[in-house]
């Protein structure tokens, strides 16, 4: 067993490493296959005012006059050395950059993400207490509800509501704690859809199961039944769902911080899109993919050992990590 | 005479198969918004007579009324006809990003599902990168890519659902090939494309269908954040994002906002309840 789960986290490390790796190559292909020309689009812009010596010393310590196999190579190792490189636009080291913006981005994507996980917590246990013919239908539509919705749209409708008619907090003032607050909500809430979902999901499937069905016989209340029997193992697989959001927090962050006024890595991202600031782009997106690799990693290294039904069975393909957005994940659950 | 029987004899014969179907009401309703904004886009010339494109400056900034449904904008422009005008570069949109999710992560999840070995090998690790990349983020660097107009925003939506597809294909596609009926094919001398044409690809599609028709509703909420940050057609173009995104500024006169955004909502929240009652009937 400890063997097994030894070798099943080194095959998820290699994994991990290996789509880190190609992540960066990919991105690195996908920007530079470029139908825009950098050079031209940012370093002559008159309005960053360059001289044409200027323009060559930048161009050859970004190595923009070699072949593009050798720019991915010295990029390539560069990055595996932490070292992300110059903006194109600022000429500041890109490492700078996104720890400027950094700070901003994780208190809004931690308080988006204790939103949701509450938010989910409140409708899917909340059908529990409610009757099937009053209030638990309603809950249930929620989640669908939440998904419909653009995420800019929840952040305006806040703003309108909190900020411009009750005064609550100052639209100039963005980084407030109100204001925050209100965007973590906006963050939060479509994210919410999709573990509630998934609550829901397994708690059908945990109620329909034997051993409910036994402790129902036995006189057990709802309320009791949930508590005791269904709470524990329809709530951790969640685990692994948390932990593919991740990428949807980040996206999110995007827009949430546009809508907001947040400085914040969306709205360095929209600055170096609009800017077609290149290592700026490429620096995100290889952090982004890192982020979410490394928290998939940890979600699926550390859940087995929280679940006792969950043995390792197979290779690492047959493991609960892919669990379908569409679907919860299935648990290979040991009978017997 | 007999053709007026005859299809008053199918007509009524559809009726009970509609009925036998027994669609919840929601289902119809979804149906019915869903039907409505493809007629939109289809002819909005039948739906409002006014412009979408040339207000009356004495007009603006009106609120909701009979002959304004959705109020005015700034340069006195009827809302509700700038709604219905921007429906069919929505619909479009979002049916190319399907389009493209469903063709490319199709192909992907059918080659890596039925060849195996080491295409399977290859093709995980292309989905797990597009996996890896946050969608909206991975959208954003192929529109930066591709450069700023609705189109592209539309093919960025499509390959950031491309991994999605895949993963849905492939793994419907593993569970088909498994199954009896299709090794008793095999055995009875049936080569690999008539089983892949014949039984793989129909049974698959069910759940590729569910799949595409949520995603065209996701797609219109991820082009219309596309098109909320800038990545669009500038105006006078009227994606229902652009239009969200223009009413910001006018947060006074919050109709500006609230309408585009009621009919974004209500479209992709009918789309997704047929998505959901496609997969339930199985």
């Amino acid at each position: 067993m400890r063997q097994r789960y030894l070798t099943y986290a080194a095959k998820r490390l290699a994994q991990a490493v290996i789509v880190i790796l190609l992540t960066y190559v990919f991105t690195f292909v996908v920007i530079s296959i470029l139908p825009g020309d950098p050079i031209t689009n940012v370093l002559r812009d008159p309005q960053n005012g360059f001289t044409e010596d200027q323009i060559k010393a930048i161009v050859a310590a970004q190595g923009l006059d070699q072949p593009i196999p050798v720019q991915l190579w010295t990029s390539l190792s560069h990055f595996l050395a932490g070292d992300l490189g110059l903006s194109m636009r600022s000429t500041r080291p890109v490492t700078t950059l996104i720890a400027e913006v950094l700070p901003s981005t994780l208190v809004l994507a931690s308080s988006g993400l204790a939103v949701a996980l509450l938010l989910a917590a409140v409708i899917a246990y909340g059908t529990q207490f409610l009757s099937k013919r009053f209030g638990q239908g309603l809950l249930r539509a929620f989640p669908s509800l939440f998904l419909s919705v653009p995420n800019f749209v929840i952040g305006l409708v806040l703003i309108h509501t909190f900020g411009f008619q009750l005064g609550l907090f100052r639209v100039i003032e963005p980084e407030s704690a109100w204001a925050t607050f209100f965007a973590a909500i906006a963050l939060g809430i479509p994210i919410s859809a999709q573990i509630a979902e998934v609550l829901i999901a397994n708690l059908d499937t945990e109620s329909r199961q034997e051993y409910a069905a036994v402790a129902r016989s036995r006189g057990l209340g709802q309320a009791r039944l949930f508590a005791k029997h269904l709470l524990k193992p329809s709530s951790l697989p969640v685990v692994t769902v948390i932990a593919l959001t991740i990428g949807e927090l980040l996206g999110g962050s995007l827009i949430t911080e546009t809508v907001f006024g947040r400085m914040g890595i969306g709205s360095l991202v929209q600055r170096s899109a609009a800017a077609q600031d290149l290592p700026v782009l490429q620096a995100v997106v290889s952090l982004a993919a890192v982020v979410f690799v490394l928290v998939n990693l940890i979600a699926d290294l550390v859940y087995p050992l929280l679940d006792p039904r969950l043995r390792l069975v197979g290779d690492a393909k047959q493991q609960p990590n892919t669990a379908d957005e569409s679907s919860a994940p299935t648990l290979q659950a040991v009978t017997g | 005479m007999s053709v007026a029987t005859l299809s008053a004899a199918s007509s009524a014969a559809a009726a009970g198969r509609l009925a036998g179907l027994r669609l919840p009401a929601t289902v119809v309703l979804s149906f019915a918004i869903v039907a409505l904004v493809i007629a939109w886009s289809l002819a909005p010339g039948l739906f409002t007579s006014q412009d979408p494109v040339n207000g009356v400056p004495a007009h603006k900034l009106l609120g909701p009324s009979v002959t304004h449904w959705f109020g005015t904008d700034h340069l006195g422009r009827d809302l509700y006809t700038r709604v219905v005008y921007g429906a069919a570069s929505s619909v479009t949109s979002a049916l190319i990003a399907v389009v493209i999710g469903v063709i490319v992560g199709g192909l992907i999840g059918l080659l890596a599902g039925f060849l195996g070995g080491w295409v399977d090998i290859v093709l995980a690790r292309l989905v797990d990168i597009l996996l890896a990349i946050p969608r909206f983020l991975l959208a954003v660097i192929v529109v930066t890519a591709l450069g700023f107009d609705t189109t592209n925003t539309a093919i960025a939506t499509g390959v950031s659902a491309v991994a999605v597809f895949a993963r849905v294909m492939r793994a419907e596609v593993i569970k088909t090939r498994q199954a009896t009926f299709v090794e008793a094919s095999f055995l009875q001398g049936g080569s690999r494309w008539y089983i892949l044409l014949h039984h793989v690809l129909p049974n698959a599609s069910r759940s590729v269908l569910a799949l595409a028709v949520l995603q065209f509703g996701l797609s219109i909420l991820v082009i219309a954040s596309l098109a909320f940050l800038g990545y669009g057609d500038p105006p006078p173009a009227s994606d229902w994002g652009l239009l969200i995104a223009t009413g910001k500024d006018y947060l006074k006169w919050p109709w500006l906002v609230y309408a585009p955004a009621f009919v974004t909502i209500a479209a992709v929240l009918s789309v997704n309840r047929i998505s959901r009652w496609l997969r339930k009937t199985d």
